[in-house]
């Protein structure tokens, strides 16, 4: 390839989008944030970059060596947002603090982060979401959950399902058996990656006794409905993950007076990577699709890193994922028909005002940009992929 | 059976799939019309809402990643090469062998050079994890012919018996890793068919448990 012509092509990782597909994309953000603005939540609008304090103290590894760095002009470090929730945190740390609780927010627009080596990733990610924030309750988990669950039906998805997990019964079950913290890291990355092979190998290799072996390897198989909580229970020794069960059972409860229990599959081996989570955890899939359309959990933490403790809870969707599956089983919202308005001599202003009304209505017009014959009007009109030609002459 | 939907299994043509339609007959799921030596690429179970689908072991993990298969077995080698997000159920323990490095007898100890393999990757972390420099040749087959016409000092290759790596007058020198079959998921077949999943995996793990406990 010339170099001329590699210019001319965007770097990796990122794309274009065409009229269409843009159009497309525009339309599923307009629809997601309507149905976030029907639960009450209140957008909010931070800047792409920000110092790499906020950020880069609080992510620790798991972002660390993906974010996007640079120099502003006094030689302090920028990174452009790699995430959603660390700035909504500074907000509202900030801008919010006397506000009443709990706060319910939310925010649409692109996250960049570096990835490496897997093929067809992108590096930038529209993402939509919500943070509810102030309250710890099974009620707030379970509302955020059954907002995810409203929003995949708003857009017309009928076959997903939502994963349901807790950051704390794993961590529970292993501080149960003594695991060593090196090996716990371990543990929960092939739990997270859902690699049960290497999961086993490792553990097999450990020098645990053989009930805690037994226990951590019968996780991967905690999965299902209500049923999974006993079971559970009964595999951590001294109660040391009634907790987190039982928080999962009322979530479970509060999911089914939403009708969104249907939706959910307890897994009690689902750890997302990131360290902030502290509580309930869940990710929303779709069949076939090798990725999450959406994911999130309960975070009580990170607040305080920005001076003011509060509980929160929130989700992502990640909009680019969802755009595929919708495109894949023709759920697109169908942009209208297209018109076009010709006109002869003197009938320019007439034109216009037809477009304006019909625009009015809702309609997509184009207006010729010069008069012409009638028959030259209708020939231009097809010309441009109008459905429908309407002159003036 | 567990409900109505379908399975979508891929499985490698060629020597793996013998005994991984023994692995599944074991399980209870006969699967005898994919022994016919024929042309076909997908075969239908009806019994247990399973469909077969067969492929080139390297295309495994794609035919997964985009939904296509619900499930694949497919070598580690592979996985390892193809680093997919990908989820690993199950160790099989079909066709085990190992990623090894091997050169010309005699040879020495390896400190780098130039490597011909069929796993490039594989190969380049394994040799910057050493931290020895190696100019990886990527070849599609007939490894073993590299070293003897002077184009690689190692090679980077699947060895079972070493049978291969003898006759060509090539020492295996180290291990990379060890490789077994296993059962992968499309992380979203995974969540979804959740059930179905789940009751495949324990008709499997429960015909391979009986084997390690079966005395030889």
């Amino acid at each position: 390839m010339n170099e001329k012509l590699r210019r001319l092509l965007t770097p990796e990782g990122v794309r274009d989008l065409l009229p269409e597909m843009a159009g497309q994309k525009r339309e599923l953000e307009k629809r997601i944030q309507a149905s976030f603005s029907r639960w009450g939540y209140g957008e909010v609008s931070t800047p792409a970059f920000e110092h790499s304090a906020n950020f880069v103290d609080e992510m620790k590894a798991e972002l660390t060596d993906k974010v996007y760095r640079f120099l502003d002009e006094r030689g302090r470090t920028l990174v452009l947002r790699p995430d959603f929730t660390l700035p909504l945190a500074r907000v509202v740390a900030t801008h919010l603090t006397a506000n009443p609780l709990p706060l319910r927010l939310c925010y649409g627009g692109d996250i960049y982060r570096y990835t490496h080596g897997q093929q067809g990733k992108q590096r930038v990610v529209t993402q939509a979401g919500v943070e509810l924030i102030g309250s710890g309750c099974a009620g707030a988990d379970a509302e955020v959950i059954a907002l995810a669950v409203d929003v995949l039906q708003e857009l017309g998805l009928v076959e997903f399902t939502f994963c349901l997990g807790h950051a704390g019964f794993l961590e529970g079950l292993l501080a149960a058996y003594e695991v060593a913290e090196a090996e716990r890291e371990t543990i929960k990355f092939y739990f997270n990656s859902k690699d049960f092979v290497s999961l086993k190998t490792f553990v097999q290799s450990l020098d645990l006794s053989e009930n805690a072996k037994k226990a951590v390897l019968r996780i991967p198989w905690l999965r299902g409905g209500k049923e999974v909580l006993g079971e559970a229970a009964k595999l951590v020794p001294g109660g040391a993950a009634d907790e987190p069960l039982s928080l999962l059972a009322e979530v479970w409860e509060v999911l089914a007076d939403y009708d969104a229990s249907k939706y959910i599959t307890l897994d009690l081996g689902l750890v997302r990577m990131l360290d902030y989570y502290t509580g309930m955890v869940f990710e929303g899939y779709t069949g076939g699709m090798g990725y999450a359309l959406c994911g999130g959990g309960r975070y009580d933490q990170l607040l305080g890193n920005f001076g003011s403790q509060k509980p929160a809870v929130g989700f992502a969707i990640n909009v680019d994922h969802v755009l595929k599956v919708l495109q894949r089983v023709k759920e697109m919202p169908a942009l209208s028909k297209l018109v076009f308005v010709g006109y002869g001599t003197k009938q320019r202003a007439a034109a216009f005002v037809e477009a304006a009304r019909l625009r009015r209505q809702g309609e997509r017009v184009l207006v010729d940009v010069q008069e012409r014959p009638q028959g030259a009007a209708w020939a231009e009109g097809e010309r441009l992929g109008a459905a429908k030609v309407i002159y003036l002459g | 059976m567990v409900n109505k939907e379908w399975l979508t299994v891929a499985l490698a043509k060629g020597r793996m799939l013998p005994p991984a339609l023994e692995l599944f007959e074991r399980a209870g799921i006969g699967c005898g019309q994919l022994r016919e030596t024929s042309r076909k690429l997908v075969f239908t179970v009806e019994e247990h809402k399973l469909r077969f689908i067969l492929a080139k072991p390297m295309d495994i993990p794609t035919y997964v990643e985009y939904g296509v298969a619900d499930l694949g077995v497919v070598g580690k080698d592979v996985l390892m090469e193809q680093e997919k997000e990908l989820y690993e159920l199950l160790d099989l323990k079909i066709g085990p062998c190992r990623l090894a490095v091997a050169q010309k007898c005699g040879g020495g100890k390896f400190n780098g050079g130039y490597v011909a393999t069929k796993y490039p990757r594989v190969a380049d972390r394994y040799f910057q994890g050493q931290g020895k420099q190696a100019e990886v040749i990527k070849l599609h087959g007939s490894i073993e012919l590299a070293p003897l016409l002077n184009l690689a000092d190692a090679i980077v290759d699947l060895v079972s018996t070493g049978k291969t790596l003898s006759e060509h007058h090539l020492e295996e020198i180290e291990v990379i890793a060890w490789i077994t079959s296993r059962l992968v998921a499309n992380p979203g077949s995974y969540q979804v068919k959740g059930a179905r999943v789940t009751d495949l995996l324990q008709r499997l793990e429960a015909v391979l448990i009986e084997e390690v406990a079966k005395p030889c």
